[in-house]
């Protein structure tokens, strides 16, 4: 009851952002939305699964490079199918990925996925004929339901029609990860993630779910790195470097991989904390450092975990 | 999406985003104005960024020291110039929430090319300076209105060939190794391009291109040493150009050929005489430390430089300076009975401008392209410092080695008139 | 003849300052089954301390043949930075998942890269040309420093005494009873508190040692630390994580294959090792010496 509150707040304050907030402020919920959706998917893996990824990046490069791709060589400016061939090509490519990775836990498993996401990102950067190598590729502004919106400043699109359209996506996202955790599905891979070998006496098949797992998440991290391209404009291979990757599995743990939100406010304390420190420190990477230093050992539940109510994993 | 909302939205950033309108210098007269600065900070090109901020600052206190821009005092806003979505967003805070009157730095080609078309949008100058909106050799920017690029990419390599073929006439076999990704591509192309034009019977024998910030390059010298080439070509212009020089001198490389460093002049002070020989050719981008010519602005810079920093002062100190000087200037000119102008109104004055900046008369072009001199000459022992300098000195003019406005750079290499 | 000496030695040269940061990685994660992303940053600060510590010793007046000695000093000693990460940051996780341990060692990546900043600048920073003061060698008709075989001399000699510490001594035993079984050990009386941070100093020293010698040779860059953690880490997973042996094998194969590629086929550069990591992984998943894994 308490939760469905604080949710109802939350998210009449997001949909409020755009009329009350500076519009610099507005325009960095926008990363916050494509985060939220990769780090949905990123807990799937993390909090549900017990895998930790250190290549996810690579899906937010693949979900990046679609709409550059899209938007710029094949002339396809309707978001909504560049949404849905981010998340077709991040299933392609994670399936055979998955199938390795998922033959591996803990420390191998993140390794893996970090090989996986440095060999994308050498071959962005090494076919710049193909990619733009280190000069990237742009991306065209989006038609947002068939509507081509290019006659508005850039800025009010962003902060307008484009900021309400990451939104519904994220609450799609949200409402449909809420269903696959609280699933039959979901309770499997909690499972698989407590007692791997209980799991796989109750005939669980502990690589299937993994591998599914695995992809889903794959997808999440598509759409948030098709999300994520309009408002820079331009996709570069540092999307898809593995410190990005580091940074995904910083973002969860801040706000607290047990619980389902956590990933949401990790990403919204992360952006903010990112961008307050910046301004303020030319040394940011080193108070980044010291505070995820100090989560992990301090407090490895995260923010959402420092509050003692029952956790949303558990009860769930 | 209600047409209500649009018209709120638009009413809440036409102030800051859309439009400057002028404003009564009066009642500013004490009120510092902001100048927003983008800088690299960490990774490859830190020094560079580094070099360019402390251009900036330098400038900034000169300015202040001599009572500010029509009166009011210089406040530099520095924000970090990292990845391209990073970068755009430190650009928008620059200017939605600290309401900077320009922005000036920006060096890295990927983060630039992502920044020119906010800058467009948001109405404010943007004066880069050290990054173009170039694609590998194709401007893919070529009218903008807010936007002031640096030169192009590939200007060190063609003034570079031009001066190979002065130098090095008898050169038949040539060998290059330059990072891999758009800026090594680009001058090992054009490089090859003006040699050929200039009649040099020229024959690549090994092409190498080494990822940006490798640090050990013991293979592809032994590699280069196997093919025995007359001339290396190399473009680098980070700590790797001093790592090659160094570990060329390990094998004695440039015993039996000749080196051309179109761009190593970024790290000029670590090239140490110890493994740098005379007799190269190296490139120092568009300012020149040590030029007996220099004016006394370039001396008062140099000298104050080393005092602060025990450093001798790279060419991105120019670009920088150039961009803040030519920015105050065009604010000077556009100012009408002491008000401060509009920000169209100094885009306006900007345009075709010309002042002087430490390495000397420096210029923006109509389209927005800044135009300058590169200085490249033969490496020599005989100096005074631990490290090489050039002489002689060739001077060569972005009129002479920079394609014009609306061209393309193969086709108007091809078209030179010999 | 001469031209395949060149390319080889060039191969070996860079497989022998891998082969230290590998080892470094290694020693730590078979004991503590901790994969230290720092290993590059610890490589990179070996760098930086190395040449502070030859310019203080040419400043002082130290004769330039025997700079050597301060540089290898240095190297070891700024390997006491491993204490201080294992006793301060590490040793509070061991009881959690991997994963945070994982994640502290990024946070210490983090760190030491604005560290090294703070401390160096940003500008690159070099011996400037101590590298050359013992001339070159002809070996077949072909050039090479003199230095660099005497890094590779010094990473065979200390690949040696890591064999000799591993197998012949009490440490060795502990270390290696450590690995196996690590209740079995505790239970035995072993103080795991000790050897973990007799542990994690020698892995962080095998590193700062790398950085210390390769630093002559090249010049140390803020960023190299995270660009060498690629590699190393391909020849940790091409000899089998773990694996004292496999890193040596792993840093000769990545060495040379890189050296041979570049000479042969240049576009192949780095993703020839990618393509082998990835061809090890799909036929023998535990690296070529890797014991029990996953």
């Amino acid at each position: 009851m308490r939760q469905a509150l604080v949710l109802a707040v939350a998210l009449a304050a997001v949909v409020a952002v755009p009329w009350i907030a500076p519009i610099y402020h507005v325009l960095l919920m926008l990363p916050f939305m494509a985060y939220g959706v990769v780090l949905l998917g990123l807990n799937l893996l993390f909090g549900y699964t017990g895998l930790v990824s250190f290549g996810h990046a690579l899906f937010i490069g693949l979900g990046a490079y679609t709409a550059a791709f899209l938007t710029g060589l094949f002339k396809v400016r309707a978001l909504e199918v560049i949404l849905l061939t981010a998340a077709v090509v991040a299933a392609v490519v994670a399936m055979p990925v998955a199938a390795f990775c998922v033959r591996y836990v803990k420390i191998y498993f993140g390794m893996l996925t970090l090989a996986f996401g440095m060999v994308f990102y050498t071959f962005l950067l090494k076919f710049y004929r193909l990619t733009g190598g280190d000069e990237g590729m742009p991306v065209a502004r989006p038609f947002l339901l068939g509507r081509d919106l290019g006659d508005m400043p850039k800025i009010e699109y962003l902060a307008g029609p484009y900021y309400y359209y990451s939104l519904v996506v994220l609450i799609v996202a949200i409402a449909v990860m809420w269903r696959i955790v609280h699933s039959p599905f979901g309770l499997c891979l909690k499972t698989i993630r407590d007692n791997p070998a209980k799991a796989e006496t109750l005939g669980i098949s502990v690589p299937h779910y993994r591998w599914t797992a695995f992809v889903i998440s794959a997808v999440y991290a598509g759409v948030g790195g098709a999300l994520l391209a309009t408002p820079t404009g331009n996709v570069d291979p540092t999307l898809a470097y593995w410190t990005h990757s580091g940074n995904l599995v910083f973002m969860t743990l801040l706000g607290g991989f047990a619980s389902f939100f956590g990933p949401l406010v990790g990403a919204f304390v992360f952006i903010y904390l990112q961008d307050f420190v910046m301004s303020v420190v030319p040394y940011w990477r080193l108070v980044f450092g010291a505070i995820l230093a100090a989560l992990v050992i301090f407090a490895p539940g995260g923010l959402l975990g420092l509050f003692p109510r029952r956790r949303v994993i558990e009860a769930a | 999406m209600g047409t209500s909302r649009r018209t709120f939205l638009r009413g809440a950033t036409a102030a800051s985003a859309i439009a400057g309108f002028p404003r009564v210098a009066r009642a500013q007269a004490k009120t510092p104005v902001k100048v927003g600065v983008v800088a690299i900070r960490a990774g490859i090109a830190a020094p560079v960024g580094t070099a360019g901020l402390r251009g900036t600052e330098w400038w900034a206190e000169r300015v202040n020291k001599a009572g500010g821009i029509l009166g009011r005092p210089v406040q530099l806003v520095v924000e970090e110039e990292s990845n391209p979505k990073d970068t755009v967003e430190r650009y928008r805070k620059l200017i939605l929430q600290e309401k900077v009157e320009v922005v000036l730095g920006g060096i890295s080609t990927g983060v630039t090319l992502a920044l020119a078309p906010v800058a467009e949008d948001l109405g404010t100058p943007w004066l880069s300076w050290d990054g173009t909106t170039q694609k590998g050799v194709e401007e893919t920017m070529p009218k903008t209105k807010w936007s002031f690029r640096s030169v192009d990419n590939e200007v060190e390599a063609i003034a570079g060939g031009l001066l190979t073929a002065k130098y090095f006439k008898g050169v038949r076999t040539i060998a290059g190794i330059n990072n891999d990704y758009s800026y090594g591509h680009d001058c090992w192309q054009s490089y090859q391009a003006v040699l050929k034009k200039l009649g040099m019977d020229v024959r690549p024998v090994v092409e190498l291109f080494p990822k940006l910030g490798v640090t050990d390059f013991t293979s592809h010298i032994a590699t280069i040493q196997q093919a025995k080439p007359d001339l290396l070509m190399t473009s680098f212009w980070s700590g790797d150009a001093t790592i090659l020089m160094k570990q060329a001198a390990g094998v004695g490389l440039f015993k039996s050929m000749k080196g051309v460093f179109t761009t190593a002049g970024g790290v000029h002070d670590s090239l140490k005489k110890e493994f740098t020989p005379e007799g190269l050719l190296l490139g120092y981008n568009t300012m020149y430390f040590d030029d007996p010519k220099g004016s006394a602005l370039l001396k008062q810079f140099v000298r104050e430089y080393k005092t602060k920093y025990n450093e001798y002062p790279p060419y991105e100190c120019d670009h920088a300076y150039f961009c803040a000087e030519s920015w105050k200037t065009a604010v000077e000119k556009a100012a009408k009975g002491g008000q401060w102008p509009g920000k169209a109104d100094v885009v306006k004055a900007l345009e075709g401008l010309e002042v002087e900046s430490l390495s000397g008369k420096r210029s923006w072009r109509e389209d927005h392209v800044m135009m300058c001199n590169f200085y490249q000459g033969i490496t020599t022992h005989k100096n005074s410092y631990d490290f090489v300098t050039i002489d002689p000195i060739e001077v060569i003019s972005t009129k002479q080695a920079m394609k014009p406005a609306g061209t393309k750079l193969l086709e108007w290499i091809a078209g030179w008139k010999m | 003849m001469s031209a395949l000496v060149s390319i080889l030695m060039g191969g070996v040269f860079h497989a022998s300052i891998l082969f230290l940061v590998a080892a470094g990685l290694q020693v730590v994660f078979g004991v503590q089954k901790v994969f230290n992303l720092a290993c590059g940053s610890f490589y990179a600060l070996g760098a930086y301390f190395g040449v502070s510590a030859v310019q203080w010793y040419v400043a002082a007046g130290g004769p330039p043949a025997f700079f050597i000695v301060p540089l290898i000093a240095a190297g070891a000693l700024i390997g006491v930075t491993g204490v201080i990460v294992e006793r301060g940051l590490l040793s509070f996780v061991y009881e959690r998942d991997e994963t945070f341990q994982l994640l502290l060692t990024f946070a210490v990546v983090l760190m030491m890269e604005d560290a090294i900043r703070l401390t160096w600048g940003t500008a690159p920073v070099s011996t400037s040309g101590l590298y050359l003061v013992y001339g070159q060698a002809r070996l077949a008709g072909a050039a090479v420093p003199v230095y660099n075989l005497i890094v590779i001399a010094a990473s065979l000699v200390i690949a040696l005494g890591i064999g000799w510490l591993l197998t012949r001594t009490a440490f060795g035993r502990i270390i290696r009873a450590t690995a196996d079984n690590r209740e079995m050990a505790e239970a035995l009386g072993v103080d795991m508190r000790r050897v973990y941070a007799k542990v994690f100093t020698l892995g962080t020293a095998l590193g700062t040692l790398g950085g210390a010698l390769v630093i002559p040779a090249t010049a140390a860059m803020s960023e190299m630390g995270v660009e060498l953690i690629v590699e190393a880490f391909a020849v940790v997973v091409i000899g089998g994580l773990g694996s004292m042996r496999g890193a040596f094998v792993g840093a000769l194969v990545v060495g040379i294959l890189r050296a041979v590629a570049i000479s042969v086929y240049p576009e192949l550069e780095m993703l020839i090792i990618y393509l082998i990591v990835i061809t090890v992984l799909v036929f023998r998943p535990r690296g070529l010496f890797g014991g029990a894994a996953a």
